[in-house]
């Protein structure tokens, strides 16, 4: 239990275990008339409360258990991040189902592949461009029995099929239930247990079929205790509260959105402010100006292009304050680095004068001017990213952890960051590294119970003595921090025998705004080479602006000029690195990578495997007259 | 939530007049200071020449001038119809004014305390314009600018010809005075046309109109602004930018633009029984074409379509005759000083006698060049011809742009 929560005196039904669903309870029964969801429709920000969520949820549950719901069945979703998800997924877990995440770019064969693997029986799809997905493999999945709509609109082609049924008769469903039952829900919870099984978080399967990872209760407990509610995390120590503004925009299937919005809203109680969609994030920014804020390293370094590019577009006068104040935040951004994150005496001068005349204004433009603790994990972020925003006094912190331990690793406390690594094990957790091969391992109470019907990949996926193996190489740093080295199957053997991690490189890449993805390949070659991906539309600004005439994506990146553009990104990073390490020819990728097409995971993740075969004649046109 | 501007969870929020603390203070500020203006010569650092009685009489008109432009902006800026035909609902509601609060004497004069004249000054003309409207609503654009035109025309004649009513040709009226009596005592409670004494500030006639006009310009500000941002306003923006997409999205056209006619000749009529009531005697002749323009130069210098823009209009417009005047009376002091530089080059624009070659003459009479009446007129044109086409916001174009320069630091966009 947090310690924010007092429980409450439970009339009748004893307690069950603390689970999602009862801390939702709980902050209904202490702040019924506080904002807990915000959402953004018909153009305004719609304020749901504690005590409408929670009635919401109940009315839910009570129709999930209309619809039969036993513990331990499975719920899909298959939307966007909007409150019925959270509402639906806080039900199952309240009447001890599990709840099965979908990405909403998940194509008709992957929705056949996770609703048949997890055998859900009750599914959300959204809209109707879901619903056409699972319609189009409806026959086979044996266990679905009812299709949960939430947008109207387009199901006149369904109206008369028994097994769709749209949101809000669903909860009169669960209003007519709660009638006839009432307590029946309430009951469900007091019965849950440790043990029991809340969500199955499919891994994003780089290689091979997404693997269901189970995480119970007593993981979430764990993950709530640690991730959101450790001492020391947040700047002076004050815990994330109900003052606190979320935004929830990444998808929430994703276990980093989950702990992020909805457990923490859940454990301590912030507002989740829901996105309209992924291409309006920068004005919900903006417009909510969160006060935590998580982000993947696509999006940090999104912002950080869009902030050079603006600031080089400006004019005259404002582009002169623009290039003072970018000297100001990397001057400040080298103290704060090698002083742990907090400020120097010095830096905190230059800032102070530097917030009056550029950072205030620059800070609420990308919509951080009171954001208090910002974080980035998922995937590996390139050091200078990190520098540049605590340079402009945003708090940027790395974290590390990953599905199968519920996100408890390492996180880099306030004030105790050290950059370029992934922070500290948490306080008491098992954290070691493999002396043999650097894997980093764990073991504690958030370690995930194993992989849904597949106990073979459970058992690969733990040591003899029963540490989880995580995939990813460390070292310590000062003994202290832990520094990521790579995935432990991407790191490059070159024939000469030397141990490379493409990771770095391709992180060093990438910060150039121009570049949007990179893949550096050499495994078993003589030197390295990479694939490059260009971000369309700053390459395309850069290029109208030099009257370089071009068409679509594959036209501007075989430009001439656009070689030599991305050749001095190349040259730049080559500097960055040792002789073994440098990067001796790159081709450009001719298309717009797309999770669709299967070049991306569902998290935007290269998928290597996919894309050594499909551009396999770019990678032997790199090696061919040395071979 | 405080300090997020920009998130708001109602559409009341969302059209709230003053969204922002700042946005309050600022307001608050300016309102003390434009209550302030007449004692602002015992004030520090206060532009003392305003708190003059000339200065007084200027911003007073400006005052007048704002409500019945706010009624054209109603009608043209936000509801898209041209109207030639502001002065006639003008004469309107002066003439209503005076039927009912001039004093009883060989014209019609009722006598009538202000609080039923002003009223029925907004009453006569909207109920008027209403039942013009009909044959208005029909035509759109220049034809609808012809229709008006000749309704200015038909205005001039009746109230040249209704002798009984208007004092006729040449002759004139006196209209009812700023004075608020409960019936027809003898003496009016409050007197704004007599200098006197306030909370035991000596106050001159002229500072005491000025407030009290001062007071109806905001609350003409305050309905002007409310019709613009609630159902209606939004009707007559419609029906602006596309009367048919308006239609079919459920606008009642015929409606909305009567309705629109209605509240604009409502504004036209007080603004000219004020008026009428300011200067004290007027002829028909006064409510001629030139007036009309000369609301139409208010809302497009000042920025068609917006409230603020309107106001800004109305101190350029009216404002600005004054300091042509004072500048060039200033100008020939100089030139007939002598020596300088502006004395040279000023020489070469005012003729200062009667056979000195000059653009501009300052002499009484007629003399080579323009007179100060006339420069104003021609300024008035170009200022027109060159807001729209190079800044069609107005003023409040121009205010805007410098205030998106800040918004958008540190960037352009």
């Amino acid at each position: 239990m947090t310690s924010v929560v007092e429980r409450r005196e439970t009339p009748g039904v004893g307690e069950g275990y603390p689970t999602v669903a009862s801390h939702i309870r709980d902050w209904a029964q202490k702040l019924p008339d506080h904002v807990a969801l915000r959402e953004k429709d018909y153009g305004i920000w719609q304020e749901i409360t504690w005590k409408e969520y929670w009635e919401t949820v109940l009315d839910a549950a009570h129709g999930l258990l209309a619809l039969g719901i036993e513990p331990g069945d499975r719920v899909s979703i298959h939307s966007e991040d909007r409150p019925e998800w959270v509402i639906l997924d806080v039900a199952t877990v309240a009447v001890r189902g599990i709840t099965v995440g979908l990405y909403p770019t998940n194509p008709a064969a992957e929705v056949q592949y996770l609703l048949s693997d997890s055998g859900a029986k009750v599914h959300l799809a959204e809209d109707q461009e879901q619903a056409d997905k699972v319609m189009e493999v409806i026959d086979s999945l044996p266990n679905l029995e009812k299709i949960i709509h939430v947008e109207p609109r387009g199901f006149r082609e369904y109206r008369n099929d028994p097994r769709f049924i749209f949101w809000d008769d669903f909860l009169e469903l669960g209003r007519e239930h709660r009638k006839a039952h009432p307590g029946a829900v309430e009951q469900r919870m007091a019965e849950a247990t440790a043990d029991d099984v809340m969500t199955l978080v499919y891994t994003s399967g780089t290689t091979g079929p997404p693997k269901g990872a189970m995480l119970t209760n007593a993981n979430a407990k764990y993950a709530m205790d640690l991730v959101i509610n450790v001492e020391g995390r947040l700047p002076g120590d004050k815990k994330p509260s109900p003052d606190d503004q979320i935004l929830t925009y990444l998808p929430l299937c994703h276990v980093a959105e989950r702990i992020f919005s909805t457990w923490t809203n859940a454990a301590a109680g912030p507002v989740l402010n829901f996105a309209e969609s992924i291409e309006t994030v920068q004005q919900n920014l903006r417009e909510i100006q969160p006060t935590l804020f998580f982000a993947v390293p696509r999006i940090w370094e999104k912002i950080h292009a869009t902030i050079i590019i603006k600031g080089r577009d400006a004019t005259f006068f404002k582009r002169l304050w623009f290039a003072l104040g970018l000297k100001m935040a990397g001057f400040i951004g080298r103290e704060r680095v090698a002083n742990g994150g907090l400020h120097t005496w010095k830096s905190r001068i230059v800032y102070a004068i530097g917030y009056l005349f550029i950072f205030r204004a620059l800070r609420e433009r990308i919509g951080l001017r009171r954001c208090r603790w910002a974080g980035t994990g998922a995937a590996a972020i390139a050091p200078e990213v990190i520098q540049f925003f605590h340079g402009l006094g945003i708090n940027l912190y790395e974290l590390y952890g990953m599905t199968e331990n519920s996100a408890v690793a390492t996180v880099n406390f306030y004030g105790r960051m050290k950059l370029g690594t992934v922070g500290e094990p948490y306080p008491g957790i098992g954290l070691r590294l493999d002396p043999e091969t650097g894997e980093i391992q764990t073991k504690h109470p958030g370690v995930f119970k194993g992989y849904w019907n597949k106990p073979d990949k459970t058992a690969e996926a733990f040591t003899e003595d029963g540490w989880l193996k995580t995939g990813d190489v460390g070292v310590w740093v000062d003994g202290t921090h832990v520094k990521i080295v790579d995935r432990i199957k991407h790191i490059i053997i070159t024939s000469g025998g030397k141990n490379i991690s493409p990771s770095e490189i391709e992180n060093s890449l990438k910060t150039s705004p121009y570049v949007k993805e990179a893949m550096v390949i050499g495994d078993g070659r003589k030197y390295l080479t990479a694939l490059i991906g260009i971000e369309f539309d700053v390459v395309g600004d850069w290029a109208t602006r030099r009257g370089i005439p071009y068409t679509t994506y594959r036209d501007l990146s075989e430009k001439p000029e656009v070689i030599e553009l991305i050749q001095g990104v190349i040259d730049e990073t080559n500097k960055k690195f040792s002789r073994v390490e440098q990067i001796k020819k790159f081709r450009m990728i001719p298309k717009e990578l797309d999770h669709e097409d299967g070049e991306l995971t569902a998290t935007q993740k290269l998928k290597r495997k996919a894309m050594e075969e499909m551009f396999g004649d770019l990678i032997e046109d790199m090696y061919g007259s040395d071979r | 939530m405080r300090g997020r501007p920009l998130l708001f969870t109602s559409y009341e929020a969302d059209q709230a007049l003053m969204p922002t603390t700042t946005k309050k203070v600022a307001l608050t500020v300016f309102l003390v200071a434009l209550v302030l203006v007449p004692v602002y010569d015992v004030i520090p650092f206060a532009p003392d020449f305003l708190a003059k009685d000339d200065w007084l009489k200027v911003l007073t008109n400006v005052m007048i001038f704002a409500i019945g432009a706010l009624g054209l902006n109603i009608l043209t800026g936000l509801a898209g119809q041209v109207s030639l035909g502001h002065a006639f609902f003008m004469g309107l509601g002066a003439y209503t004014a005076a039927a009912l609060g001039a004093p009883e004497g060989p014209l019609v004069g009722l006598g009538l305390p202000m609080w039923i004249w002003l009223p029925a000054a907004a009453v006569v003309p909207a109920l008027v314009g209403v039942l013009v409207g009909p044959t208005a609503v029909r035509v759109r654009g220049l034809y609808l600018a012809i229709v008006t035109l000749g309704l200015v025309f038909i205005g001039e004649y009746l109230f040249r010809n209704t002798e009984s009513w208007t004092g006729g040709s040449q002759a004139g009226r006196t209209f009812p005075r700023f004075q608020f009596r409960f019936w027809k005592e003898e003496e009016p409670l409050v007197d704004f046309s007599r200098k006197g004494e306030w909370f035991g500030i000596e106050l001159s006639n002229e500072a005491k109109t000025y407030i009290l006009l001062l007071g109806f310009a905001i609350v003409a500000t305050l309905i002007a602004k409310n019709i613009q941002r609630t159902r209606v306003g939004r009707a007559f923006q419609a029906i602006r930018d596309r009367d048919i997409a308006a239609e079919v999205m459920g606008v009642d056209e015929f409606r909305y633009k009567l309705l629109a006619f209605g509240i604009s000749s409502a504004f036209a009529g007080v603004s000219g029984a004020l008026l009428a009531s300011f200067v004290g005697r007027t002829i028909p002749e006064r409510w001629d074409l030139l007036l009309s323009v000369q609301f139409i130069a208010i809302i497009l210098i000042g920025g068609a379509g917006t409230v603020t823009g309107t106001l800004m209009g109305a101190l350029f417009v009216i404002a600005l005759p004054r300091v042509v005047q004072d500048f060039t009376a200033w100008l020939s002091d100089k030139i007939d000083a002598g020596e300088g530089i502006i004395a040279k080059v000023g020489d070469v624009f005012i003729a200062t006698s009667g056979d000195d070659f000059g653009i501009v003459n300052t002499l009484p009479g007629t003399g080579p060049g323009l007179s100060v009446f006339q420069l104003n007129l021609v300024i008035y044109g170009l200022l027109i011809i060159v807001f729209l086409i190079f800044e069609p916001l107005g003023l409040y174009g121009i205010w805007l742009r410098v205030r998106n320069y800040w918004k958008g630091w540190p960037f352009t966009y």
